[in-house]
């Protein structure tokens, strides 16, 4: 490559991408070193949709989520912090526990969640939006995935598991499951970013 | 009754005193009272011919823009005390033409006049000459020459005031005050020293209703409801105008459609916190009303806002909201409401933590948060809490066992001391339980435990993130 001086400052151009570049992006610190190292831009996106998905509830997905959301509840300026039809009610002393400020968190339950996510994302009066979505089409992702971006938006969709083989316009997706003392992260999709990450949580 | 004859006018000095009466003109005391030059009131009188005593009660709603000083003089006069307001309307040849466009808007010719006292103006007014006095100094020379008719005494007293020779507010000045309160009565004396400014007059200021009810039948039936929100949009114009008069904001909204037969539908919006933008409440009600089922079509329709509360505007941020940081509050509003526009006042809720051992009463629903922090957060580490799950399950859930052991889909493994939680006996929820946290066969950690009374049962009672 760096051979040919020519062909050097010709991809020095600003219009030209790389893929082994990545622009760099606004992210949120996960509070976990081994994981931030893996993930593009070292960090949650600001903006953006991201998938989690889940074999079942509890696979340790919170606890990758929590330190991050506890930060942004915690901010001068914070907006809301939305669940949008969560399974179960969260349970305000494990929140706070965990650091999360409770007057910046709403729950918000009703007939139709993929809306009211849709809304929470777009509206630019939230900082996280999370949202379980049983079988979202590719369609309505994307929607998500665009709401996000003009809101300035973190959002989070969690997906059941098989969900992984399906193409999906979220910009982070990943995969939680448990395994001995901690959690396995797998990243299915993301700017550069491939591979497997362990995370020993019960430390 | 006394025999109306023409009392003196002047009396030499010496026989006043004997008389006790002061000698001193009506005129001359008022002078030497004024002796500031800019006096601290300025009113505007105007006034309505033909005026209903509903379109006066309008006007003086739509007057408050000007001052907060509004003041009815039934049956067709209004006062505004405006010194404080002239800069902001361009002196008062901009405030008399504002005034006079509120007054044509309601199909009114005002005729209005400025005087230091509200007497003063109103006497000018009615008595059809727009006078412009700004200095208690130049007031009774400038009263002087209207005639006595405006001061709208009882006929008699005029009448008889005329068989005097007194026609003019100046002639009755130059009356001797004793004489006069003797022959006319204090009440009268005193209205005089009030004209003059020589006692301060005190005016109640009118003050608007507090409840917002506007009602309007329309030219014919509908059941769109798209056609039924552009029918309410005057409605709506109206509310702006009565907030902003009043600075005051709902929060609560009713807006109620009348049919031929069916009992009335009724929409109502409550707001989390106040609002004041009509155009914004539009806009709610909107999607309030597109869940709403009409059984016929529309008549009349109607708002009603009981619940006013003053308005306190948010300061705007210079950032748009995500940007450096920066929320716009009123953003933040807006999307509540919204969401509870469409999906009902109960889909969104916040969450707080009570002070209770018992996990199940640990934590409360409330309404939606308020959308400015009240508190600053608290050091992360400052509340030493045990672990706790992220998911509860609203009644814990009965496990299975097998050799003491629970089991769920398979064997849990207790990886946790126990934690007893013990309380409750002082009223009927006492729970006893040895509280776990174990690992399923997947990986997945639960929060169990174990009934500390006779059976000694394992129930599930949380899920872990």
């Amino acid at each position: 490559m760096g051979s040919d001086p020519k062909l050097a400052r010709l991809l020095e151009h600003p219009a030209i991408w790389r893929g082994r570049s990545a622009a760099p992006l606004q992210v949120l610190p996960t509070g976990f070193a081994a994981l931030d190292g893996q993930l593009p831009g070292k960090g949650w996106p600001r903006t953006g949709l991201i998938e989690i998905l889940i074999a079942r509830f509890g696979s340790g997905e919170f606890d990758l989520l929590l330190p991050t959301l506890a930060a942004l509840t915690r901010a001068a300026a914070a907006r809301w912090c939305v669940w949008v039809a969560p399974p179960f009610m969260p349970f305000a002393p494990a929140l706070v526990s965990r650091g999360v400020m409770l007057d910046r968190v709403a729950v918000v339950n009703g007939a139709r969640p993929l809306w009211a996510l849709e809304q929470a994302l777009r509206s630019g009066a939230c900082d996280a939006a999370l949202g379980w979505a049983r079988q979202p089409q590719p369609r309505e992702i994307r929607r998500l995935q665009l709401a996000a971006e003009r809101g300035r938006t973190l959002g989070v969709l969690f997906r059941p598991r098989r969900a992984a083989r399906e193409s999906s316009a979220a910009v982070l997706r990943l995969s939680v499951e448990p395994c001995t003392a901690g959690v396995r992260i797998t990243l299915l999709k993301g700017r550069g970013a491939r591979g497997t990450v362990d995370l020993n949580l019960l430390v | 009754m006394h025999a109306p004859k023409p009392p003196p006018v002047r009396l030499p000095a010496p026989a006043c005193e004997s008389l006790g009466v002061a000698r001193v003109p009506l005129r001359r005391v008022h002078r030497a009272a004024a002796a500031e030059v800019v006096s601290l009131e300025l009113w505007a009188g105007a006034h309505l011919p033909m005026i209903d005593k509903e379109t006066l009660t309008r006007l003086a709603e739509r007057a408050q823009r000007f001052t907060p000083r509004v003041s009815l003089a039934p049956p067709d006069g209004l006062l505004l005390e405006v010194r404080g307001s002239l800069h902001l309307f361009a002196g008062v040849a901009g405030l008399r033409a504002a005034l006079t466009q509120d007054c044509l808007h309601l199909k009114i010719q005002p005729l209005i006049a400025f005087a230091p006292t509200p007497s003063a103006a109103l006497a000018a007014a009615r008595a059809g000459k727009p006078l412009e006095v700004l200095h208690a100094s130049q007031l009774t020379g400038q009263l002087a020459s209207l005639p006595l008719t405006a001061l709208r005494w009882p006929q008699d007293v005029l009448e008889r005031l005329k068989r005097m020779g007194v026609r003019t507010i100046g002639a009755v000045l130059r009356l001797p005050r004793a004489g006069f309160a003797r022959r006319f009565g204090a009440t009268q004396l005193a209205m005089l020293d009030a004209l003059t400014g020589r006692t301060p007059e005190v005016r109640a200021a009118h003050r608007p209703r507090v409840r917002f009810r506007r009602r309007r039948d329309l030219d014919y039936e509908l059941q769109n409801h798209a056609l039924l929100l552009t029918a309410l949009t005057p409605l709506f114009t109206q509310l702006g105008a009565f907030l902003k008069a009043r600075q005051c904001a709902v929060v609560e909204l009713e807006c109620r459609l009348i049919h031929r037969q069916a009992p009335v539908s009724c929409c109502v919006l409550r707001l989390a916190s106040p609002f004041a933008d009509a155009q914004r409440l539009r806009e709610l009600l909107g999607a309030q009303l597109d869940a709403l089922r009409l059984p016929e079509p529309v008549r009349a329709c109607e708002l009603r806002a009981a619940a006013l509360v003053a308005y306190v505007p948010d300061s705007a941020t210079l950032w748009q909201a995500g940007e450096h940081g920066g929320g716009s509050v009123r953003e933040t509003h807006g999307f509540i409401e919204h969401l509870r526009a469409r999906l009902g006042p109960e889909a969104v809720h916040g969450l707080a933590l009570l002070s209770e051992h018992r996990p199940e009463s640990a934590w409360a629903v409330t309404g939606p948060p308020a959308a400015a922090r009240q508190h600053q957060a608290p050091e992360p580490g400052e509340v030493p809490a045990p672990r706790r799950p992220l998911w509860l399950l609203q009644t814990p859930r009965p496990l299975s066992v097998r050799d003491g052991l629970p089991r769920r889909r398979g064997p849990l493994r207790l990886v946790s001391e126990p934690e007893r939680i013990e309380t409750g006996w002082w009223d009927d929820g006492e729970i006893a339980r040895d509280y776990y946290t174990a690992l399923d066969i997947h990986g997945v950690r639960l929060w169990v435990f174990r009934e500390r009374a006779a059976p000694h049962g394992w129930y599930l009672h949380g899920v872990f993130g």
